[in-house]
């Protein structure tokens, strides 16, 4: 069993706080992916709990073990970095195998388990070649070959797809997933790219500025986020935000008109409190070309700024009451710069913040 | 809280780490250098000579250094060191450009001329000092040999008898030594610079000379900065040159602090007022590479954008 | 001009300045070496001889004492600048290596003043510590001796030892020995088995340079020794002036000997040596 409990973990460089108290508890098999924005303190809370970094308050615990005191090696766990520190000096076999090695294994169990490795990697054509005779993607496979030969208690990825280019990325994330339905092993994977961790996570947790701001599954995240900053964080294009205030049960925007509060929020909604009201550009649709025709909605008559068609869809520029929008629209069909649609908005599905916290005024 | 915590300890535990990895070099350090240079201190205050041990133990306060302000030759000899460091170091940086620019632009035996220029680095500089007084010899040198069976002139030079040819020569001695040290870090700049900011300064309309003055110089100028400290280093180096070529003479005309400190230590045996002289050289070493270590740092700087 | 001949016109500058510049570098040394396989006589001759008459290796049999005049020891001066290059250039490197992992690694306090004072060490000249040091070393029995000389080049040439090697550790990612430590190294595992191995090229150059260093000293060694217990070759060169007149031959046959390791070790190291100038002063 390797549940991973994060126990108020901070995190001092000299007098600056890189990660303020955290607790976090990971599941034995889950696959748990910390996202954020750069800078956030991602990196740092993994090599934590690699035992890379030094703890400066608070534990960590693997396996219902404190670890604080352990070095990386004997906190049973594997790492695949950035950009993949595979050691230049040794060719793909040796790296495979030098964990293995160092822990004093007979070479045939280790050749075995590198040829099982790299066999369910398909690097088993490469084994003696080096690193630097390596495409980016084989260099990565080999990254994760070296951490899965080990069988560890745990994986921990630090954004182990940045340097990859966009397809790549998308196929090496199907094999990720892939590795771990077939190994179930506890994984930790730091990203700043949400889409992967929508994709991989069974959990995803949003930092922001040394702190957790939202642990969910992605649906969770998605749908219910908790702040404005997961909001716009979550989802691509990013959700819009309306500022208004709250003024006869609906929300005012700064041109004077109103929208209705949505629903969800409409308990916690005072009147007079200044708010976001957060929408996703797939809620913004002109009227026949949107998602969700049905349920509560409103509908403004918008002129489209710019229009960038992507085939099926196309993500629309517009302003409401002042404030620069994305909407999409659904379909094959052309439009045209200065071209005025009506829209209709999805209130049902729109959120409500509050403009000085950020906090989410859903009821929950 | 929890001052005494087992993580407090095992924390400055890690902190400790370095100090003992760079101990052994300190200790060396503090035996071979620090130690005898707070002796060598102590004994510029003594009227200490080799032959009469008990003058250690005699104070004489300052009047080793107050002596040496009114010593003629001595201030000759700094004013000698000073000029012939300044002349030798811009000298070989500029030398040292020049050959950088011209390798740099051979494309052919480029690799053998570099190694080919990296030799007189390897050379010792008692055999530098060797080498040129065996060149600069007025009676059998293959300088005066040479000009003589061309007739471009008929009696022999006194190379290192003349004043300023006794100079010349040494300086000369010291420039073919250590010039390859510039040159070869300028070349490596040169080599390692980015093609794309001087062709952006070409389209931008500068001539070659402003592409030079304004691209590539600015890019190499750490590259110099490096050789200059390594240089500063060991600047003191020249004393072996000049030891051999002429040995502070004739009658004092090439002497140098430190063949001076050498006559008068050990040849006189004034180990006091030898030693208040060394401590003077020491000074102009280190202003002399804390200068450029200075500017070395600020452009590391520079070049990283941050530490 | 048409810019076609002023290239051309260019390109034969460029080579005419660049032979120019390899006589100047090549030709003295060249003459020595020459003169080592020419007898004394033909040296002094008037008016010059320029082809050389007789070629011969007597000069090198004289020095090395199979002739019937051994005035120097040279196989003791070279067999002495052999041990004493070789064990101080062990011993600098060993505490190079550990200090400049030091640097390299590591963050503490003082680091940049340690640095700084490490280089500033280095700068005392040879003939100002040679004051101290003979006095010192006379008390502690350690004038001509081996041991006395290793010890002060080890301490000559451990800063620029330890600046050189960290920058050849610099340029290993740091992630490399974070992942071997993940995988189940000690930081001394990390250390032997992935970055030693990494720079064991460059801190072979930093060993080269060392041993230069201590092989062609001669400011400290003229003072630090006496006979032949302890002379290097540098101190040994000038065996040749304390007379009044000079053994032109002579000395270049054992400028010879002196120059010909050094310069094969240029051969070898050149590349790496420039790697580690460069990477330790501005990637530092
Ligand atoms: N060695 C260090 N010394 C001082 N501050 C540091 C150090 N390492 C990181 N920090 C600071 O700690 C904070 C968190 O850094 P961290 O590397 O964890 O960010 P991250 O979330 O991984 O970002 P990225 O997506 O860019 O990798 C940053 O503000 C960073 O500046
Ligand atoms: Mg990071």
């Amino acid at each position: 069993m390797a549940e991973i409990v994060l126990n108020k973990l901070v995190k001092n460089y000299g007098r600056t706080r890189a990660v303020h108290g955290i607790d976090l508890s990971i599941a034995h098999q889950e696959f748990v992916v910390l996202v954020g924005p750069s800078g956030c303190g991602k990196s740092t809370t993994l090599r934590m709990i690699a035992g890379l970094e030094e703890i400066s308050d608070g534990t960590v615990s693997i396996g219902g073990a404190v670890v604080n005191e352990l070095p990386p090696r004997k906190r049973n766990i594997s790492m695949v970095f950035q950009n993949y520190a595979l050691y230049p000096h040794m060719n793909v076999r040796e790296n495979l195998g030098f964990g293995l090695k160092i822990a004093g294994q007979p070479a045939a169990d280790i050749a075995q388990r590198v040829d099982e490795a790299a066999e369910i990697l398909g690097l088993t054509e490469l084994l003696e070649r080096t690193p630097a005779e390596l495409s980016g993607g084989q260099r990565q496979r080999v990254a994760m070959g070296r951490a899965i030969v080990r069988k560890p208690a745990a994986f921990l990825f630090d954004e182990p797809l940045s340097n990859l280019d966009a397809k790549l990325r998308g196929q090496m994330r199907a094999e990720i997933k892939k590795l771990h339905q077939s190994v179930r092993t506890t994984v930790v994977y730091v990203t700043h790219d949400q889409i992967e961790a929508m994709t991989l996570a069974d959990r995803i947790v949003v930092m922001r500025a040394g702190r957790i701001e939202q642990v969910g599954t992605p649906m969770e995240v998605y749908n219910h986020p908790t702040s404005a900053f997961v909001a716009t964080f979550i989802g691509s294009p990013p959700m819009n935000m309306l500022p208004g205030t709250i003024s006869g049960g609906a929300v005012r925007l700064a041109d004077g008109s109103a929208l209705p509060v949505p629903e969800r929020a409409a308990d916690n909604a005072r009147e007079g409190q200044e708010v976001l009201l957060g929408i996703r550009p797939d809620d913004i649709s002109p009227v026949g070309h949107g998602l969700s025709q049905d349920g509560p909605g409103a509908e403004l008559t918008l002129t489209v700024a710019i229009a960038e068609p992507l085939g099926m869809e196309s993500l629309i520029f517009t302003r409401i009451a002042g404030q620069e929008v994305q909407a999409k629209l659904y379909g094959p069909r052309m439009v045209l710069p200065g071209e005025e649609l009506v829209f209709r908005l999805a209130l049902d599905r729109a959120h409500l913040f509050d403009a000085a916290s950020g906090a989410s005024l859903e009821a929950r | 809280m929890a001052r005494y915590s087992p993580k407090r300890l095992f924390r400055n535990r890690m902190n400790l780490v370095p100090f003992l990895l760079l101990l052994p070099a300190f200790m060396v350090l503090a035996l071979v250098v620090v130690f005898p240079l707070g002796f060598s201190l102590y004994t510029s205050f003594t009227p200490y000579r080799l032959i009469r041990p008990n003058t250690l133990h005699v104070w004489i306060g300052l009047r080793n250094y107050t002596d040496l302000m009114g010593n003629g030759d001595f201030w000759a000899a700094f004013g000698r060191t000073v000029l012939f460091l300044t002349i030798a170091l811009n000298v070989e940086f500029l030398a040292g450009l020049g050959i950088a620019l011209l390798i740099s632009r051979i494309t052919w035996g480029q690799r053998t001329l570099r190694t080919i220029m990296m030799f007189p680095m390897m050379f010792s500089p008692i055999l530098v000092g060797y080498q040129f007084k065996f060149v600069f010899n007025d009676n059998i040198g293959i300088l005066n040999n040479a000009l003589q069976a061309l007739h471009l002139s008929d009696g022999a030079i006194a190379w290192l008898v003349d004043r300023n040819l006794a100079m010349f020569s040494i300086i000369f001695a010291e420039v073919w030594m250590s010039t390859s040290v510039f040159a070869i870090l300028l070349l490596a700049g040169l080599l390692s610079m980015p093609r794309d900011p001087v062709e952006a300064a070409r389209v931008d309309g500068c001539n070659p000379w402003q592409v030079f003055r304004h691209i590539t110089l600015p890019y190499i100028m750490p590259f110099a900065y490096i050789a200059m400290t390594i240089r500063s280093l060991d600047v003191a180096r020249a004393y072996d040159i000049v030891h051999v070529m002429t040995g502070g003479g004739p009658a004092g005309r090439t002497e140098l602090l430190w063949t001076l400190i050498a006559r008068t230590g050990y040849n006189n045996a004034k180990m006091g007022m030898a030693n208040a002289m060394a401590y003077i050289s020491i000074l102009l070493s280190i202003a002399f590479t804390y200068f450029f270590f200075r500017k070395l740092i600020a452009a590391r700087k520079f070049m990283r954008g941050a530490d | 001009m048409d810019p076609k001949l002023r290239r051309q016109l260019g390109r034969i500058v460029s080579w005419v300045l660049t032979f120019l510049l390899m006589m100047i570098i090549c030709v003295p040394g060249l003459w020595v070496v020459l003169t080592a396989f020419r007898p004394n006589a033909e040296v002094l001759a008037k008016p010059a001889v320029w082809v050389p008459q007789v070629l011969s290796l007597n000069n090198f049999a004289k020095i090395f004492g199979f002739a019937q005049e051994v005035a120097i020891p040279v196989p003791a001066y070279f067999a002495n600048s052999m041990i004493i290059a070789l064990t101080s250039t062990a011993i600098a490197l060993l505490i190079g290596m550990s200090g400049g992992y030091a640097f390299a690694r590591y963050r503490f306090r003082f680091k940049d003043g340690l640095f700084l004072g490490l280089m500033l060490s280095r700068t005392v000249p040879g003939i100002a510590l040679s004051l101290p040091l003979f006095m010192i070393w006379s008390r502690l029995g350690l004038i001509d001796t081996k041991p006395g000389l290793i010890i002060v080049y080890v301490a000559m040439n451990v800063p620029f030892t330890i600046w050189l090697i960290d920058g050849f550790f610099r340029q290993i990612p740091i992630e490399l020995s974070e992942a071997a430590m993940v995988d189940g190294c000690t930081r001394w595992q990390a250390f032997w088995r992935i970055e030693f191995p990494l720079a064991r090229s460059g801190i072979a150059s930093a060993g080269i340079f060392a041993f230069l260093t201590s092989w062609n000293e001669y400011a400290l060694a003229s003072q630090l020794t006496r006979s032949t217990y302890s002379k290097t070759l540098p101190v040994g060169l000038m065996d040749f002036t304390s007379q009044f007149t000079i053994d032109w031959a002579g000395m270049s046959a054992m400028a010879v000997i002196i120059i010909i390791p050094a310069l094969a070790l240029t051969f070898i190291v050149q590349k790496h040596l420039i790697a580690g100038l460069t990477f330790g002063g501005v990637k530092g």
